[in-house]
């Protein structure tokens, strides 16, 4: 699914969060978005998942105004997200029978999925019972058992820690390998940024604009982003962190 | 989970036994230190409510007061939930229904009878309207609260999952709220059991618990109220402590495992 944003404006209020953003994205394509804290990022997102409307311009979807929430875009948020009452494979079948799939089908499907992101054996465990890097593997199970078009993803490794990151990021990028769906990656990583997306937009603060894209379409990557050294250091210039050493 | 704050199995029921025994002890301090005729003792009541139980009036009278309580209390349960869970999702019909139950809530339940008493007539009727209208109030209330703070992401997360209204009350407000839900109930039977017994001692219908008590009090049996006191409280107990608590670790077994 390709999406279109055409000067994208929105405000809560008195408080303008995005202004004239425009952009194209096509269909497969990875886009991280990364910037500082608070700076409209993820309320891009909830404008493509269609939690919010836009205040003013268009997004629209494969040339179609998007007009609410649909199972074709869907959205994997930070944490706590899934349901503390329902088991992981009831959370994973969830996203099938809201869409009328019965509940045998679901969880069959579901357990299918659980096995895929080797959380095999967890089905019957609550969200509680198991670690932050298996509540956000049920997550993308979850996300991807609908077989969305659309994924948009919010910070989605951001409360884990590093090792288990690297390794979730590995099963994101296999799934997306797989099922090819065009993706918008909030995140304030980087690395991530780097290892994971085609394109990375870089965002001022609110209201959001882009400072600049790097595209990386084509290139092999391995979490050694060595090779990506000036790009990482241009990057981290525009969000106002020091890379150099200060010399009296 | 952090560290166990509940206490459960044996431990739990040795407390429970403990705190039995104490009140027992209790009474039959009084029933020795008092004369027989003000206050029996523990064995003569036990010996009265063995008799009771095989009177069929007694059973009837004992059968229709759990009918109005059953009516009266499931009627606030539907309609507690029903109202809790759809002013915890509309905001403005929320304040109007928070407002109105704070004030009706001021009023006592037993305070109705007079009126509903004329209105309806005398029967079944305003006794189980009564029940009803004390039970409703706490079951709506904690339900709203509940409703209320609801986890935003939750609700986004089934919403991007393509839910409609009724599945997002139905697989999210209702889950999500059942914690303080089945809170509500417990004590809304409190309420709704307070407001049987006291209606139907003021009331006087139908030979139920409240109306053998008052009776008993009537003619100064001490041995038939005190009996009628311990029915009503081993009833409350059953109720709350076995059904309405298993009904609770049934459904909210996640928060046990």
């Amino acid at each position: 699914m390709q999406l279109r944003f055409e000067e994208v404006g929105k405000h809560f209020g008195q408080l303008e969060v995005i202004k004239g953003f425009s952009g194209e994205f096509a269909q497969g394509e990875l886009v991280a978005l990364v910037g500082p804290s608070g700076c409209g990022k993820s309320t891009l997102l909830h404008l493509v998942a269609g939690l919010e409307k836009p205040s003013a311009g268009k997004v629209l979807a494969d040339g179609r105004p998007i007009s609410g929430p649909h199972p074709s875009r869907t959205l994997v948020f930070q944490e706590h997200a899934l349901y503390p009452w329902l088991s992981l494979q009831a959370n994973v079948a969830m996203a099938l029978e809201l869409q009328g799939v019965s509940r045998q089908e679901a969880f069959e499907l579901a357990q299918g999925w659980l096995e895929r992101v080797n959380l095999k054996g967890f089905e019957d465990y609550y969200p509680h019972q198991v670690s932050g890097g298996m509540r956000q593997r049920t997550a993308l199970a979850r996300a991807f058992i609908a077989k969305p078009e659309v994924l948009l993803l919010d910070e989605p490794f951001g409360a884990l820690d590093a090792l288990t990151r690297m390794a979730l990021q590995d099963v994101l990028r296999e799934l997306i390998e797989e099922h090819q769906p065009t993706v918008l990656l909030v995140t304030h990583d980087v690395d991530e940024a780097l290892y994971l997306a085609d394109h990375v937009l870089v965002f001022s603060a609110r209201p959001a604009k882009v400072l600049q894209t790097f595209n990386f379409t084509h290139c092999e990557k391995s979490h050694d982003l060595s090779e990506f050294a000036a790009e990482r250091r241009e990057i981290l210039r525009l969000l106002g962190i020091k890379t150099e050493v200060a010399h009296p | 989970m952090s560290q166990q704050r509940r206490l459960t199995g044996p431990k739990k029921y040795v407390a429970v036994v403990l705190a039995v025994l104490f009140i027992l002890l209790i009474w039959q301090a009084a029933a020795w230190s008092l004369p027989d005729f003000l206050m029996p003792g523990i064995p003569t009541v036990l010996e009265r409510m063995q008799a009771a139980v095989q009177e069929a009036q007694f059973r009837e009278g004992l059968l229709g007061s759990m009918s109005r309580l059953g009516s009266g209390y499931s009627f606030a349960l539907l309609f507690g939930i029903g109202f809790g869970l759809v002013g915890g999702v509309l905001f403005f019909f929320r304040e109007i229904l928070r407002s109105a139950i704070v004030i009706l809530q001021s009023i006592p339940s037993i305070a109705w009878v007079p009126l509903f008493l004329i209105v309806m007539g005398f029967g079944n009727l305003p006794i189980i309207v009564v029940v009803a209208l004390a039970a409703f109030f706490p079951m709506a209330l904690s339900v709203m609260n509940a409703t209320e703070s609801v986890q935003p992401v939750h609700v986004s997360a089934a919403r991007v999952m393509g839910a409609s209204r009724w599945q997002l009350l139905r697989r999210v407000y209702l889950p999500a709220v059942m914690p303080e839900l089945i809170t509500g109930a417990q004590l809304a039977f409190g309420n709704a059991w307070r407001a049987l017994i006291s209606a139907e001692m003021l009331i006087g219908f139908g030979q139920g618990l409240g109306r053998s008590l008052a009776y008993s009090g009537e003619i100064a049996d001490m041995t038939g109220v005190m009996m009628n006191i311990l029915v009503i409280a081993i009833l409350a107990t059953l109720i709350d402590q076995v059904v309405l608590e298993k009904f609770k670790q049934r459904v909210l077994r996640y928060q046990y495992v």
